[in-house]
């Protein structure tokens, strides 16, 4: 038996761990600054509810499809994964952003169930229609007095802006056209 | 420990000029600035929207005052919880400040407008205010000098209210959008020209102006070093230096000096001056601010021949400028001065202008996508005393120093102001065939522009004012205040470059005040 096969076995690894491992080609001097890659943590992990209460998320989630869908090969707001961006943004906004979605929301279900008797989250384009009737208004620059309303175009550009800005749709669109990938010049922090 | 002939306080436009102009003279400067070095090599890199923390929305409130940063500036921007500021309760200024090597000119616009008499002797021509100590003909041969060095490029037209500069004729062709716009202006008697700016995407203090004063080997910075107040020797009342503390270590220093230029930007000069305690004989200093109020996308518009992707770079493109025009032969309207406009072609307009959403709002941003025209408001703000800052002794910033409390409010003048700008502009574009997909009257809050200016007037009278006609203080003559402070009116042009010529001016004052034996 070979010396790393008995070590395997002694360690309990099975056979793959205790197969010959690949030629190792010589490694850089030591002093060689080397530039390693990363991967951000959307590419590997989903993000995590915080902020938003399920029934809350379910709506916010439809409501995101409704305004932003995919179509034309571009990805919408749920393939960008918009709402879910959105709960953690919301959830590190300062409180009246909060209460604005959290109210908006609310009032969007309280209307699913009066007009339809079932949950927002639920409600198909056609019953969505009335409900998301202060979004056909002409653009005034102050902010309507019904709380519904204002969530409703603030959420409307914030998920707007969330599918535009998203990984998601800089891919779809890198194969298209130059300059896809919205990129910006950063400035770093000092020191 | 040496004492410098200079001290220069602020690396910014004004500081960069005073360092530029003093060098040149084979005047030896210490200049201290309160933000870090720039290296615009390693300090910025290309990043996609999509890999920010925040997809490009920022860290939510951490700029609540500063509507210009975006995730990928955010770093740029001053620190609003280490440098706090306050206001009187439901009256918000929106005070926007960089504390880096170069100050502002690493990111301001560029946009580089002559005053004319218009605004340096406005008392003359309609009665309110005071008219400046200086007349246009006295700051001419400065605007001469410094266009140049920022290559200003734009049109002379020969108009009294934009008077000709020493510049780079911009003889491009207008799109056709913009000639029509042009072409509706001129039917409704308003002039129309071309931008006038800066060349370069840059355009920076560090790198037009430093690197010629560090050249000479007559100018040494300091950055890092956030002043406290400018000391007086209390014998002769003359400036004999500055304290500052190290922003990094907060380590406290003292430097040395025989003449002070003080430039670190219109309200941080006025909150020096203030913590100092000197140069208000008058009672005048931190009085009359003002500055610029700005209506963004006054009008929305689209450009109906440029929908469905049909606006090539004939038809779409390219901008202008709208001087100012109401008020100038007589008083025609219910509001005194007049406001300028910057208009700009071929964007796509925000989705918010668009009352739809889903598959039908896609489908029209598709329809509009380049098709975009709009116009933004910058009007005339009038000086009045009761506009003022002061010391709050109750907040300190980070390094200990006591901050300023802000007053500003517009008036009934500024929102006539913007009133009549929304109905002419929606006429310009009417004219021009345009559909306005929106429109309002709405000045961004005071601040908003960062074109604040005054709280340390110029004046001939030293019971009113706290500069003479050469930025220098009537009480302590060896120091020069030299940024927007010292106006004493701002008309509607981006005060960059009247701030630069007033510098350059001032510098050049000095040194001959020195070799006189007068300082």
């Amino acid at each position: 038996m070979k010396r790393r096969t008995i070590l395997g076995s002694a360690l309990g690894l099975p056979a793959a761990w205790a197969a010959p491992a690949p030629a190792q080609t010589a490694p850089p001097p030591a002093e060689t600054a080397v530039k390693l890659e990363f991967a951000s943590p959307e590419t590997a992990a989903a993000g995590v509810r915080r902020f938003f209460d399920e029934t809350e998320f379910a709506a916010l989630e439809r409501l995101g499809r409704l305004l932003v869908p995919p179509g034309e090969g571009l990805p919408g707001a749920a393939e960008a994964e918009a709402a879910m961006f959105l709960d953690f943004l919301i959830g590190q906004s300062p409180a009246e952003r909060q209460t604005l979605y959290r109210e908006g929301l609310r009032a969007l279900r309280e209307a699913a169930r009066r007009q339809w008797r079932k949950e927002f989250a639920a409600v198909n384009d056609e019953e969505a229609a009335p409900l998301l009737a202060p979004l056909r208004q002409p653009w005034t620059r102050s902010a309507p007095r019904d709380p519904l309303a204002r969530f409703l175009l603030a959420a409307k550009d914030d998920f707007w802006q969330a599918v535009a800005n998203s990984r998601a749709l800089a891919q779809a669109l890198s194969s298209r056209r130059r300059g896809a990938s919205g990129l910006g010049l950063y400035w770093h922090a000092v020191e | 420990m040496e004492t410098h002939e200079v001290l220069i306080i602020g690396s910014g436009a004004t500081g960069g000029m005073a360092a530029y102009t003093l060098t040149r003279l084979g005047v030896k400067c210490l200049m201290l600035d309160a933000g870090p070095p720039v290296d615009l090599e390693r300090d910025r890199s290309l990043r996609p929207v999509y890999d920010l923390p925040y997809r490009g929305f920022g860290q939510p409130d951490r700029f609540p005052h500063v509507t210009q940063a975006t995730e990928f500036n955010a770093n740029v921007w001053a620190d609003e919880k280490q440098n706090p500021y306050t206001y009187d309760a439901g009256v918000p200024y929106y005070w926007v400040r960089i504390r880096r090597i170069g100050g502002k000119t690493l990111m301001w616009g560029r946009a580089s407008w002559r005053l004319s008499d218009y605004e340096f002797k406005c008392r003359d021509h309609d009665g309110f205010g005071d008219n400046w100590p200086i007349s246009y003909q006295d700051l001419a041969p400065y605007y001469d000098r410094v266009e140049p060095l920022f290559r200003v490029a734009g049109r002379n037209e020969g108009w009294p209210q934009m008077p000709d500069g020493n510049i780079l004729a911009d003889d491009s062709r207008d799109s056709e959008s913009v000639r029509r716009f042009i072409a509706s202006a001129k039917r409704l008697g308003v002039p129309a020209t071309k931008p006038r700016r800066a060349t370069g995407t840059l355009a920076s203090s560090v790198n037009l102006l430093l690197p010629d004063a560090l050249a000479s080997g007559n100018l040494r910075i300091v950055p890092n070093a956030i002043v406290r107040e400018i000391t007086v020797d209390r014998a002769t009342g003359l400036a004999n230096g500055a304290h500052f503390v190290d922003r990094r270590s907060r380590r406290d220093f003292h430097v040395r000096a025989k003449a002070v230029v003080l430039g670190a930007s219109c309200l941080e000069s006025t909150r020096i001056l203030l913590n100092s305690g000197i140069a208000n004989s008058s009672g005048v200093l931190g009085h009359y601010l003002f500055d610029q109020f700005y209506v963004k996308n006054v009008v929305q518009c689209v450009v109906p021949e440029a929908r469905g992707g049909k606006g090539g770079r004939g038809l779409m493109g390219g901008g202008g400028y709208i001087p100012r025009f109401r008020n100038l032969a007589k008083r025609e309207k219910d509001f005194l001065r007049g406001y300028a406009y910057d208009f700009g072609s071929g964007h796509t307009p925000h989705p918010r202008y668009v009352p739809l959403y889903g598959e039908a709002l896609r489908k029209e941003m598709q329809e509009l996508e380049g098709s975009g025209f709009a116009m933004t408001t910058m009007g005339e703000v009038l000086p009045r005393r009761e506009n003022h800052v002061r010391i709050n002794p109750n907040v300190r910033d980070a390094w200990g120093i006591p901050v300023l409390h802000i007053t500003q409010r517009y008036t009934e003048n500024e929102f006539r102001m913007a009133r009549d700008s929304m109905e002419m502009a929606e006429e310009l574009c009417r004219g021009a065939g345009f559909e306005i997909l929106g429109k309002h009257a709405e000045p961004v809050p005071p601040g908003e522009s960062i074109h604040e200016l005054g709280t340390c007037r110029m004046g001939a009278d030293s019971k009113t004012s706290v500069l003479n006609r050469y930025n220098q203080s009537h009480d302590v003559k060896n120091l020069f205040v030299v940024d927007g402070s010292a106006f004493v009116s701002g008309g509607v042009q981006n005060p960059t470059l009247t701030m630069l010529a007033l510098t350059m001016r001032a510098c050049e004052y000095l040194v001959e005040q020195k070799k006189r034996g007068e300082l």
